[in-house]
């Protein structure tokens, strides 16, 4: 065969495969997009807008693990310096590259909404504590929009659901949207036990006595009979009697 | 085909045994101390951190070093046979040029086979010595939770994941070997690839999507890249194993099948160029 025949059917043979594979990779790519709800890694919108200044991440496709792990190391380092702002641009490059490891959002959630918001509180050289507060709310805010664009990236998951119901009930005293929150965690396979009867916990604190009431007794409901052992039916039944004790009660005695 | 078989079983024998004798699995012993190092590195991080770090470490760890070993075994295989001229005592007995192509490549496969296996091992040793390492520091109480993480059976779709990726790494290389006759541009033009890979799908996006709006020769350029280069971002779904989430055996076995027809494809574009090469 002479050389210029056998570069011409060489080539023809990869031109050939090049249009079949095509229609192939597509369809596996659009599988996988769906899969994990469009949050695949760098072929997502949001990097693809910022390749401009991060070509070099993407070319670190094959080793992207690594890269997030490094921005982790780095946030972490950062945060024992409490560089707080070099904190959160690690953590929001890591959760970038790896938009669905769940364990990076609950990660950077913490050290901006607590970590963060903490030390803008406790910081000595202001001595506006409006001015501390405001700080602090800008940081806590800061985490909870990170749990909310992690709970659209790893939707299947109940840990960053309960993360953010967490945010709400301790950082933001928002027990209200906290409930929410862990009803949508409890809709998720992984959703620990305990977090039943935290919606419960959550409605009564946040003022709603006769919710929680009704959310404990249709839960006991659900325990089955007999009932869970895991699901600690002794628990819920304890949370009834106290509820409805209390509501039983004049109001300034059921304040308590 | 009998005979043809055997011949290629002959050559792929000579190139194990001869990148063997080429000590290239001293190469093993820094993996494990690289894996062994990283398993220690991050003990201040909850053991599902730890987990995940040890996990990406130790696939990229396998990744680079069967790149390594991969790349420069095939970018040896036939620049240097014909450097050193012994190609042409090769191929003056009975054997196609075919069979000489398919056999180095089976010899460089079954040396990148036993060095993963070799790796896989290690990597499973190490993640059992760090689950009785976790549950001896945190207690019988999250015993469960870091068994799962360490005996989690989805590792072994990204191990096949991986070495499917390889062996396509592996069949580009030789791909460029039949073509060049230096070293230097082989692992050049492949790692090129390797990368280029990694952005085909934005490059193929771009390709379908731009319309007009694109000049001909950016057009030219992105439908070379998406026709030609493979989809390394397919191997992404390593990622989503290591983060802990579901993955669907189907996907795997389909990037699996991918991958085996685009080697299929490398390998008989590789021999018919080869062919044609004059020696």
């Amino acid at each position: 065969m002479s050389r210029k025949l056998s570069l011409i059917l060489g080539g023809l043979l990869l031109a050939g495969w090049g249009v079949i594979k095509l229609p192939w990779e597509i369809r596996m790519t659009r599988q996988q997009r769906q899969a994990t709800v469009g949050f695949s890694g760098p072929t997502t919108v949001a990097l693809r807008e910022k390749l401009g200044q991060g070509m070099a991440l993407a070319a670190l496709g094959g080793f992207r693990g690594l890269a997030a792990n490094a921005l982790m190391l780095q946030a972490h380092g950062a945060w024992e310096e409490k560089q707080w702002v070099r904190v959160r641009s690690a953590l929001e490059m890591a959760t970038l590259l790896q938009p669905r490891v769940a364990l990076f959002w609950d990660l950077a959630s913490w050290h901006l909404a607590w970590n963060a918001a903490v030390a803008a509180e406790q910081y000595s050289r202001e001595p506006s504590e409006t001015r501390r507060r405001l700080e602090a709310r800008k940081w806590v805010e800061a985490g909870r929009d990170l749990l909310e664009r992690g709970t659209r990236a790893v939707p299947e998951k109940a840990l960053l659901f309960q993360r953010l119901g967490d945010l709400y009930w301790q950082r933001l005293q928002d027990y209200g949207a906290a409930a929410a929150c862990y009803r949508e965690a409890l809709r998720k396979p992984d959703a620990p036990p305990y977090l039943e009867r935290f919606v419960g916990y959550a409605l009564e604190k946040s003022g709603d006595r006769e919710g929680a009431l009704e959310y404990f007794r249709a839960l006991r409901r659900s325990l089955g009979d007999p009932p869970d052992p895991a699901r600690k039916p002794e628990i819920v039944d304890r949370e009834i009697q106290r509820l409805k004790k209390e509501l039983s009660e004049p109001p300034s005695k059921a304040g308590r | 085909m009998r005979e043809a078989w055997r011949r290629i079983r002959a050559v792929a024998a000579n190139t194990f045994l001869e990148a063997v004798r080429q000590k290239v699995f001293a190469v093993l012993l820094v993996f494990a101390l690289v894996l062994l190092g990283g398993a220690n590195y991050f003990a201040e991080f909850s053991f599902q951190e730890q987990f995940k770090f040890l996990k990406d470490l130790g696939y990229a760890t396998i990744s680079l070093t069967g790149l390594l070993v991969g790349l420069l075994g095939a970018a040896q295989l036939i620049p240097a046979e014909i450097e050193r001229r012994t190609i042409l005592t090769a191929l003056c007995r009975p054997l196609r040029r075919w069979e000489f192509v398919v056999g180095k490549y089976l010899g460089l496969a079954s040396l990148l086979g036993v060095m993963l296996g070799i790796m896989g091992a290690v990597f499973w040793a190490v993640l059992r010595w760090k689950e009785a390492q976790l549950i001896g520091a945190e207690g019988q109480a999250v015993a469960q939770a870091i068994q799962a993480e360490a005996r989690d059976p989805r590792l072994w779709q990204a191990f096949w994941l991986i070495a499917a990726k390889l062996l396509v790494v592996c069949g580009i290389a030789v791909f460029f070997s039949t073509l060049a006759t230096s070293t230097t541009f082989v692992v050049a033009m492949t790692l090129m690839v390797y990368l280029i890979g990694h952005l085909q799908s934005v490059a193929r996006e771009q390709w379908l999507e731009s319309g007009e709006a694109a000049g001909w020769a950016l057009q030219a350029f992105l439908a070379a890249v998406a026709l030609l280069v493979p989809d390394f971002n397919l191997y992404g779904l390593i990622d989503e194993i290591v983060a802990g989430n579901a993955v669907d055996g189907r996907a795997t076995l389909q990037v699996i099948a991918y991958s085996l027809a685009y080697l299929g494809v490398l390998l008989a574009a590789s021999a018919w160029l080869f062919e044609g090469r004059d020696l």
